[in-house]
């Protein structure tokens, strides 16, 4: 026999280590592990040994094998890594190839947000006309001609019966004359009142509620709004209601929260009150329901609004509701 | 509605350290309290000061400089009061001091001496009568403190924020009555104590209403001999505390009732009536009437008026006249108590435009019982204050009764509607707390007769809120409602709105928000044909500014405007694009037609130039390939594109702008803005464009979609090149092998363009690119080549076209 096992060993171990490019290594891989390789040629030939020894040099020149294996691996992995990397290293530190997303306005954020929570509440959108009838922006929502009720909104008139709507609300009639109960509806979308200062703009957008049906109560307004709010601002809002005057709802409500700016200590934005008015709300008045031909002793109905600019200035801490439609990209990319 | 702690401690005790949570209460029960204030604030700046010595004003004899200590300094006062010495205690105002009558105190020189301060008389101050000289403060007080704190001066004053509903809260006795519900205590009214032993008025009046639905009521009385002077000081005080300026014990006297009661009076000069009798009747036509701000009114017949015996001498229950208002002369005065109808009020303050304390109380609805109340403390007040002796009775004309309202309420309909569980006595006693009378009928009833004064409760919903108010609105169990769990199908224009919307920004276009509003003469700046249905705006009666005096007839004005509002603060590219309404006017009385749009517009660089690429501008082809892929993201096939005819669209560049097709059906443009519309919105780069019409493409829209097998066999790709005239419209190529209808074609596309060298002029050379597939098997090459001479064969054919040589 011409070389020992750990001859074998050692010759290939040195090859290896001078070895200096991928060919190479597996060129000598297949010269000592091959099928017509050294190692094998060794282990085939053990039957000529004496028996008393062929179980230990057997033993011994598998476990050579299995090392020599390893490090055939191991060689091969540390020359492919340094061949990656020897052709160029890059700048990873350059900027990337820009790719732009644009931005949604923060109105349209903010609204898809309070949709989305209702209409997992089970209310469905719809939607009405901008310019509208004096007589479903006013009339048919209980606020008669020359009554004081119109001055807590200044309105656009078109002519003397037409109006640019001053609420949301004005969908109400026209959703009750196309449904019979039960009617859950949301409609967000574009109002308008002449006032321009930096807590009013002469458009902004509203999202009104309104649910009829038997034995709904005023709890179960509360229990909505309550919802809502936690879902909008977070679970740990504190709500009140408080006793207010909407001609078409009765009894009528307006919902604050502790303010979000200072928690309630007193501060700019919430007048140093602590609280924050941000939903009108009632349970609809039964008068609204005759113009539309409820039967008054069977439904009971429930109807709430609010601006969708308040609740994206508070949540985002916008002092100015102008800045919504500037439409300054410095501005509108923060969202 | 202002009222103070002070003025509502006449009526009720008020513990005056608990004023926070008293404001709180009321706001609970619907009373918003907006701000809470000290009356006497305005005090801020005057301190307790010591006159150290006194020196004649070398240049005005009746003045004299002083030197004043103020606690940290010495100041230099010039002062002209008759009863200053040395060592004096005495309020001192320092600059900044705004007296309640008025005026502004600053710092200044005084026939050329320096004064930095004043020495102030009680009068002066608000704080009593006294104006003859410098207020006397006791020795013992400390120089420096403030006044306020000297003299510990306090009045909390609660601004209130009443809902149009509650006239009968606009006065102090209302606020009061509220808050003893709220404290279950029981409310003092003021005392009068007339004895009518005779009817002597008659002798010297009389009343006559002709116009009773717009006066159901009114009452008068005579004072005689008055004696016109200032009211004593607690009057004039009670009416300072909540804000109202002081002028003689007449005026005073009927604006303190007013504020008490809520009841406006007026008072007229008796001897300045002609015929010494009121006639209540409507205006005659052309009449005009000089109101007492000296205003000259043209009245309407619809007006009412109040009359003596051959003119007006007020606009009933809004102004008094010049021609009989109370002077410095006066000594006898008729005492004007009324009821006037809401809505008569109501529509003549706005049609004259006049806001009044008193139309501002009748047009929501004053207490029609409490008329003779009010007009009896006031007679009183002035035969007492004014010195004036009564004329004994009343003159009372009430020619419509206005009758107390009965209402039945059912307890279980209160408890279904509010979800609680009151019983009879709980709502009893509510109720009863703000003096309704209630008497139980049947098993589950009451009947309610509101008092007088609550105009506001007509049916039983609106008892209902007042047992949920009083009870406390957080008090009530919240629930949640069991509904069915049912859903409609939104409106398709709201998901369309919404992808729309996910699509673009997924392009890399920022949503904008304009206003609905635009400048009329947008139109002119857009160009738009005097035809242009774009033309037929909505005008705004009453528009804030003339940039949105009407509704915008095309989303293109707000979008040049915001980019050139960005394009100011070099922010020069842009990719915008806005999801709106604009509103097409069908004539003034009709509602116009609002249809929805979607508008994009381009300007400046595609992309930056940046270490890897130099800046890309863009094109025409740029706000086309965002159309393209639009139309695609929506599935709208069969779209077209071609050339807009000249003068079609006036605000984009001719030849350079696109009209939009789905089959014939036209829903949009796309193109580059008109070089001179550039220039009328003042932008000096230019921009791309594209509109389309959310109604119309909503309509191409399909709810489902169809899986199709993905192809098993391979493709073979042929290209063609084509040289054809210049002019012809590139997709007419492809819209011939479209009518083919080949179906081994799988898709084909051009792919290059070339024009000049070796091309002929007039001539450009198209290059496309046609894949073929059969679904069925692997195609082989003498098929495809067969099919694509065919199609090539044709295309040269169809077009007068050569092939490259």
């Amino acid at each position: 026999m011409a070389k020992t096992i750990e001859q074998i060993y050692e010759e290939a171990l040195r090859e290896i280590k001078s070895a200096s490019n991928i060919e190479s290594i597996k060129t000598l891989s297949i010269r000592y592990l091959g099928r017509k390789g050294v190692i094998t040629h060794f282990l085939r030939n053990i039957s000529n040994l004496p028996l008393e020894k062929r179980a230990d040099v057997g033993k011994r020149a598998n476990d050579v094998k299995k090392s020599l294996d390893k490090a055939f691996n191991q060689a091969l992995k540390a020359l492919e890594t340094k061949s990656l990397q020897k052709d160029y290293k890059i700048d990873v530190s350059l900027p990337g190839r820009a790719i732009q997303q644009g931005f949604l306005h923060p109105i349209t954020q903010i609204t898809w947000q309070i949709c989305k929570i209702l209409e997992k509440i089970g209310f469905d959108i719809a939607e009405g006309p901008e310019v509208e009838t004096d007589h479903y922006n006013f009339e048919a929502l209980n606020i008669p001609k020359n009554h004081p009720a119109r001055e807590m909104q200044d309105t656009f008139y078109v002519s003397d019966n037409i109006v640019l709507r001053t609420h949301t609300s004005s969908i109400q009639v026209r959703i009750m004359e196309k449904l019979t109960p039960p009617v859950r509806i949301i409609a967000p979308g574009k109002v308008y009142r002449c006032d321009s200062d930096l807590t009013h703009t002469p458009m902004f957008h509203q999202v009104e509620g309104l649910m009829v049906d038997e034995g709904i109560s005023f709890g179960d307004l509360k229990g909505i709004l309550t919802t809502f709010i936690h879902h909008i601002f977070d679970e740990k809002t504190t709500l009140r209601f408080r006793p207010s005057f909407f001609p078409f709802t009765e009894p009528s409500a307006e919902v604050d929260i502790r303010c979000v700016m200072c928690r309630g200590k007193g501060c700019r934005v919430c007048s140093h009150t602590g609280w924050l008015e941000i939903i009108g709300a009632g349970m609809v008045h039964p008068a609204v329901f005759e113009n539309v031909g409820y039967d008054t002793t069977r439904y009971t109905g429930l109807a709430f609004g609010m601006g969708v600019e308040r609740i994206a200035m508070l949540k985002y801490g916008i002092d100015d509701i102008r800045k919504f439609f500037e439409n300054d990209l410095r501005f509108l990319r923060q969202f | 509605m202002k009222v103070s702690l002070s003025w509502l401690n006449d009526y009720i005790p008020i513990d005056k350290e608990s004023y926070s949570s008293i404001a709180d209460a009321l706001t609970m029960v619907g009373l918003e309290v907006d701000s809470i204030t000290d009356r006497y604030d305005y005090l801020d700046r005057i301190i307790v000061g010591r006159i150290l010595n006194i020196k004649p004003h070398p240049n005005a004899e009746k003045l004299k400089v002083c030197d004043v200590d103020i606690g940290n300094r010495v100041i230099q006062v010039v002062c002209g009061a008759p009863n200053i010495h040395e060592d004096m205690v005495a309020p001192v105002a320092l600059p900044g001091t705004r007296f309640p009558d008025g005026p502004l105190l600053e710092k200044g020189r005084i026939r050329n001496e320096i004064s930095e301060g004043m020495l102030c008389s009680e009068a002066e101050l608000g704080l009593g009568s006294d104006r003859s000289g410098v207020m006397i403060l006791d020795q013992k007080q400390l120089i420096g403190n403030k006044l306020a704190k000297a003299l510990e001066l306090s009045d909390v004053v609660f601004e209130i924020d009443l809902t149009p509903n509650r006239p009968d809260c606009l006065s102090i006795i209302g606020i009061a009555r509220e808050i003893a519900a709220i404290q279950q205590t029981t409310i003092k009214y003021p005392e009068t104590s007339l004895s009518d032993s005779s009817n002597r008025i008659s002798d010297f009046t009389s009343i006559t209403i002709k116009a009773p639905d717009l006066c159901p009521r009114y009452a008068a009385r005579l004072v005689f001999d008055i004696n016109i002077a200032p009211s004593p000081f607690w009057l004039q005080d009670r009416l300072m505390s909540v804000g109202l300026r002081p002028i003689n014990n007449i005026v005073d006297i009927t604006n303190f009732v007013l504020m008490e009661t809520g009841q406006p009076l007026h008072a007229f000069d008796f001897d300045r009536l002609s015929d010494h009798r009121i006639v209540v009747r409507q205006a005659k036509k052309g009449e005009t009437f000089i109101t007492l701000d000296k205003k000259e009114h043209l009245l309407t017949p619809d007006m009412l008026m109040i009359c003596d015996g051959e003119k007006p001498v007020a606009l009933a229950g809004i102004m008094g006249g010049r021609n009989s208002e109370v002077t410095e002369s006066t000594t006898r005065v008729l005492i004007e108590s009324a009821y006037f109808t809401p809505v008569g009020i109501r529509k003549t303050s706005k049609k004259l435009g006049i806001n009044s304390e008193s139309s501002h109380r009748f047009e929501r609805g004053v207490d029609p019982e409490g008329i003779i109340t009010a007009l009896n403390r006031a007679a009183q007040l002035m035969s007492e204050l004014g010195k004036g002796s009564l004329i004994e009775g009343i003159i009372d004309k009430y020619s419509k009764v206005i009758n107390a309202r009965a209402i039945t309420l059912n307890v279980g309909d209160t408890n279904r509607l509010l979800g609680t569980s009151f019983d009879y006595d709980e709502i009893k006693n509510l109720l009863k707390s703000i003096e309704f009378n209630v008497e139980k009928t049947g098993n589950d009833g009451l009947v309610v007769i509101p008092p007088s004064f609550r105009v506001d409760i007509a049916r039983q919903v609106d008892l209902m809120e007042e047992i949920a108010r009083l009870s406390g609105y957080n008090n009530i169990p919240t629930t949640y409602p069991l509904i069915p769990a049912k859903a409609r199908q939104p409106e398709k224009q709201f998901n369309l709105r919404n992808r729309l919307k996910r699509i673009m920004a997924g392009f890399g276009f920022t949503e904008t928000i304009n206003y609905s509003f635009i400048n009329r003469s947008s139109c002119d700046s857009l160009r738009l044909e005097s035809a242009d249905q774009r033309r037929n705006m909505v005008d705004i009666l009453n528009p804030l500014t003339e940039e949105q005096a009407v509704m915008r007839t095309s989303l293109i004005p707000g979008l040049l405007e915001t980019i050139h509002r960005n394009i100011a603060k070099q922010i020069k590219s842009l990719r915008l694009f806005e999801v709106g309404k604009i509103y097409i006017s069908r004539g003034k009385d009709n509602l116009p037609e609002e249809i929805e749009m979607i508008a994009g517009i381009l300007t400046g660089s595609w992309a930056d130039a940046s270490w890897h690429s130099k800046e890309i501008g863009c094109n025409f082809f740029d706000i086309k390939g965002v159309v393209e892929e639009l139309l695609n993201r929506l599935k709208i096939d069969h779209i077209k594109f071609t050339c807009m005819p000249d003068n079609s669209c006036t605000y984009t560049r001719p030849g350079h702008t696109a009209q939009i097709f789905q089959e014939k059906k036209f829903i949009g443009m796309a193109g580059e803005i008109h070089p001179q519309v550039l220039r009328n919105f003042d932008l000096k780069q230019t921009a791309f464009i594209f509109e389309l019409d959310l109604n119309v493409i909503s309509d191409f829209i399909s709810e489902t979609i169809r899986s199709k097998p993905i192809p098993k066999f391979p493709s073979i790709s042929r290209d063609i090149t084509v040289i054809i005239d210049k002019d012809l419209e590139s997709s007419k190529l492809l819209e011939i092998i479209k009518e083919l209808g080949e179906e081994l074609i799988e898709n084909f596309y051009l792919f290059d363009v070339f024009e000049g060298d070796t091309i002929p002029q007039n001539k450009k050379s198209i290059s496309l690119r046609i894949t073929y597939r059969s679904k069925h098997k692997t195609l082989e090459d003498n098929e495809v080549n067969y099919i694509h001479k065919n199609i090539t064969d044709r295309l040269l054919k169809k077009f007068d076209a050569s092939l490259p040589t």
